[in-house]
């Protein structure tokens, strides 16, 4: 059972792991808005910059 | 703090100083209470308000005899932080306070699945024989990741009950932290003795379940304390004065004294009551008399503060400051309505307080009956009655149908802005209906024509046509679409609210009031042109009159449809309006109103209100402008188009963005559905401690089952929510 002595702790740290990944994703606003950022791919694109006038 | 503190801060009235702000981690009655009493025995505070719903508070107090920094102390002492109301400070902070609970919500839920296996662990090595070694590496890893657990996800409880204590009352917290640390404390000591039960497991799974209650609870606030500042969002932050030397400066709109001489730009709101000067102008009062159509106003004139200057550029002199301003009474009017809580709501928090008093009690007598009894048992069956009693799927049951409800009517385009709005809208038999911009849309279309002259229907409609085509009024949109072709127009004037004149064909035309196009006419038109109603436009150039135009508000496409609808669900329909008698009339027979009732000023429409009121109705208020306002705030409940003036937003209880009178049926009929399931989720979670208190008394129940009893107990409620929530029910 001195299994246990590896798996326990790589338990610990594949949880910190997860802990780590769920603050990040908190803190990169992944949770502000759940409803409308799949819609964003229907939006209109931003404008696009005017193209500089080629010499004729 | 103290920086944020200065933009919510200003001199009021008789040399006070005024304070307004968010009091961040109240959320009962008891809470209200203690900033109440601590803060109003502060020397010189002369008024304390505490808005329970919103946790909004304000102070008003003497600067001679307490100083700022001594009223905010005063507040965090009690437990609680002081956040800016309004500003981007306000929603930083509330959106700060949200990443904590998600992160706290976080770590509890995923520290909760691992520490369960461990349990499993524990639980089959106890069946089936274990080294004890790793039955005690199971316990200190449970243990290593229980200690965050505890202090950073569960420090709201663990903080609230503190504060609690030190205000000596019994708040929600108190029960909450006493099994927490009880649960906690017996764990670790286990841990060390290197025997017994742990239950961090249990630990991590109750702070999580109420986390989650929290969470939802202070969403559904959220939305509550948004609409609110929609209110003062609709006024300007700084205003143009002009200086008596002629340069002008800009000042904050709570600086604006009587007598200032102020520029008010073409398109902006009126910051304050005041007289005209210079030029004249056309202004919309319709944010404040509901009055759709703009009206001119010459030099000399009054104009009310919140009113939007449609026309040229003008100077106003302030007759009275910002704070007196008709906005400003009426904002203090809804926002005080407001403040005052429901007797449902109060009841409901009394009950809630009284509940965890009996917790305590019963928790207390059954450790003592333990302890006397098998003292080797009082831990266990003390644990599992304040574990139990929880109440959280009591305490989940009410706000996550509201939650659910608000999910399922924000899909459908309404919003609701009170929590309590629910409750009250599922009660109501009468719905009171305002006219214009609600049964009506505030588009204006072409009701009539009449031939005056020579010329026939088609050659007046293109000549209105084209001369209004050169106009920015309101009313003369309702020619955009009444011919298609246009003539050339030269020489295009317009009088502010007196009609447009041009040349077509070498002819002078005028188009506009009676007065301004019989200028041009030298003549009156017959008295029959007139007949029947008394809001025409008039064409005509020097050779007479030419037609005259009747121009109506259009009545919504679905407005007959709502009405069927609400009538379907035994409502009784009825319309109140400031508009004409004769327009009232007209639309209510298009509808088959019978009761109708037209010219009626806001006061008016607040004593029918009442006298509904007082025959036992319930009365559900739909309306748009602004002069609903007081009377939106009055009704039993009440509904505001989402286009209408922004300050029936902020009293409204219920939004519709999606523009469509039928949703106001599916309003109420989504909120007797969330009454039904309010009430069935009640039951279940009070049958559910009544079954399992005497258990956990009769230590039958040992602690990691009466926290899943508490958590199915909870989830079984949160499901049913969500399947309301998605319309599967």
């Amino acid at each position: 059972m001195s299994i246990a002595l590896l798996l326990i702790p790589l338990g610990l740290v594949l949880l910190g792991v997860a802990v780590w990944a769920f603050f990040w994703a908190v803190n990169n606003d992944q949770f502000e808005d759940l409803d409308h950022v799949a819609e964003h791919a229907l939006d209109e694109e931003p404008a696009a910059p005017a193209l500089p006038k080629s010499p004729p | 703090m103290s920086e944020a503190a200065a933009h919510l801060h200003w001199h009021g009235p008789g040399g006070l100083e005024q304070l307004e702000f968010f009091a961040e981690g109240m959320h009962c009655a008891n809470c209200a209470r203690s900033i109440r009493s601590k803060v109003g025995a502060l020397p010189g505070v002369a008024r304390v308000e505490v808005n329970l719903t919103t946790a909004r508070v304000s102070v008003a107090w003497d600067p001679q005899r307490s100083r700022l920094r001594t009223v905010l102390d005063t507040v965090e002492g009690l437990g609680f932080h002081a956040v800016p109301l309004n500003g981007a400070a306000g929603s930083d902070a509330q959106r700060a306070e949200r990443r904590r609970m998600q992160k706290r919500i976080g770590l509890a839920a995923l520290a909760a699945m691992q520490m369960s296996m461990y349990t499993v662990g524990l639980y089959v090595g106890a069946w089936t024989g274990i080294d004890p070694w790793i039955e005690q590496l199971l316990r200190v890893t449970a243990m290593l990741i229980a200690v965050p657990v505890m202090f950073y996800s569960g420090a709201p409880f663990l903080t609230g009950a503190w504060h609690d204590l030190r205000r000596r009352s019994l708040g929600m917290d108190v029960p909450v932290a006493a099994a927490l640390a009880l649960a906690f404390v017996a764990s670790v000591i286990n841990t060390f003795r290197g025997s017994g039960q742990v239950y961090f497991d249990s630990v991590a799974m109750f702070i999580g379940f109420l986390l989650v209650g929290r969470y939802i609870e202070m969403n559904v606030r959220r939305n509550s304390l948004d609409a609110g500042e929609a209110l003062v969002r609709s006024l300007p932050a700084t205003v143009t004065r002009l200086k008596p030397d002629g340069t002008s400066e800009r000042i904050g709109l709570q600086q604006v004294a009587a007598g200032d001489r102020l520029v008010v730009p073409m398109g902006a709101v009126i910051p304050v009551d005041g007289i005209l000067e210079g030029d004249g102008t056309l202004i919309d009062e319709s944010l404040i008399s509901g009055e759709s159509v703009p009206v001119a106003r010459a030099s000399g004139e009054a104009l009310p503060g919140g009113a939007i200057n449609v026309g040229a550029a003008c100077t106003l002199r302030a007759s009275r400051d910002a704070r007196h301003s008709t906005l400003a009474s009426m904002a203090a009017l809804i926002e005080r309505a407001q403040a005052e809580r429901p007797p449902q709501a109060l009841a409901a928090d009394r009950a809630a307080a009284q509940f965890v008093a009996w917790i305590v009690v019963l928790a207390a007598a059954v450790a003592a009956f333990w302890f006397w009894f098998d003292r080797a048992r009082a831990f266990e069956a003390t644990l599992a009655v304040l574990v139990v009693t929880c109440p959280c799927a009591l305490s989940l049951a009410t706000p996550v149908a509201i939650a659910a409800a608000t999910t399922r009517l924000a899909k459908r385009g309404m919003l609701i802005t009170r929590a309590d709005a629910l409750e009250r809208l599922a009660a109501v038999d009468t719905v009171v209906l305002d006219k214009s911009g609600t049964l009506t849309s505030a588009r204006m279309q072409l009701a009539e024509v009449r031939c005056l002259g020579a010329l026939g229907r088609e050659a007046v409609l293109r000549l209105a046509a084209s001369l209004e085509q050169h106009s920015a009024h309101p009313l003369a949109a309702a020619f955009t679409g009444a011919s298609t072709d246009r003539c050339p127009v030269d020489d295009v004037r317009e009088r502010a609210g007196q009609g447009l004149e041009g040349r077509i064909g070498g002819e002078l035309w005028r188009i506009g009031r009676r007065e301004y196009v019989a200028e041009l006419a030298a003549a009156q038109p017959a008295a029959a042109a007139s007949e029947g109603s008394d809001d025409f436009i008039w064409l005509g150039s020097s050779a007479g009159f030419g037609a005259a135009f009747a121009v109506t508000d259009a009545l919504r496409p679905d407005a007959a449809a709502a009405i069927a609808a609400l009538r379907a669900l035994g409502l009784t329909v009825r319309i109140a309006s400031g508009d004409r008698r004769s327009t009232v009339t007209r639309v209510a027979a298009e509808l088959g109103i019978g009761e109708a009732s037209g010219r009626m000023s806001p006061q008016a429409k607040l004593e029918l209100i009442g006298e509904l009121q007082r025959q036992q109705h319930r009365v559900l208020m739909v309306g748009d402008g602004i002069n609903d306002g007081p009377v939106l705030a009055a009704a039993h409940v009440s509904c505001a188009m989402g286009g209408g003036a922004a300050l029936a937003h902020a009293a409204a209880d219920l939004l519709l963005m999606n523009e469509s009178l039928l949703s106001v049926a599916a309003a109420v009929q989504t909120a007797r559905g969330t009454m039904r399931l309010m009430r069935s989720n009640l039951r279940w979670a009070l049958g559910y401690n009544l079954c399992a208190v005497p258990l956990a008394a009769a230590g039958l129940v040992s602690p990691w089952l009466a926290a899943l009893g508490m958590s199915g107990s909870s989830l079984y409620v949160v499901e049913r929510a969500r399947r309301f929530a998605t319309g599967a029910t």
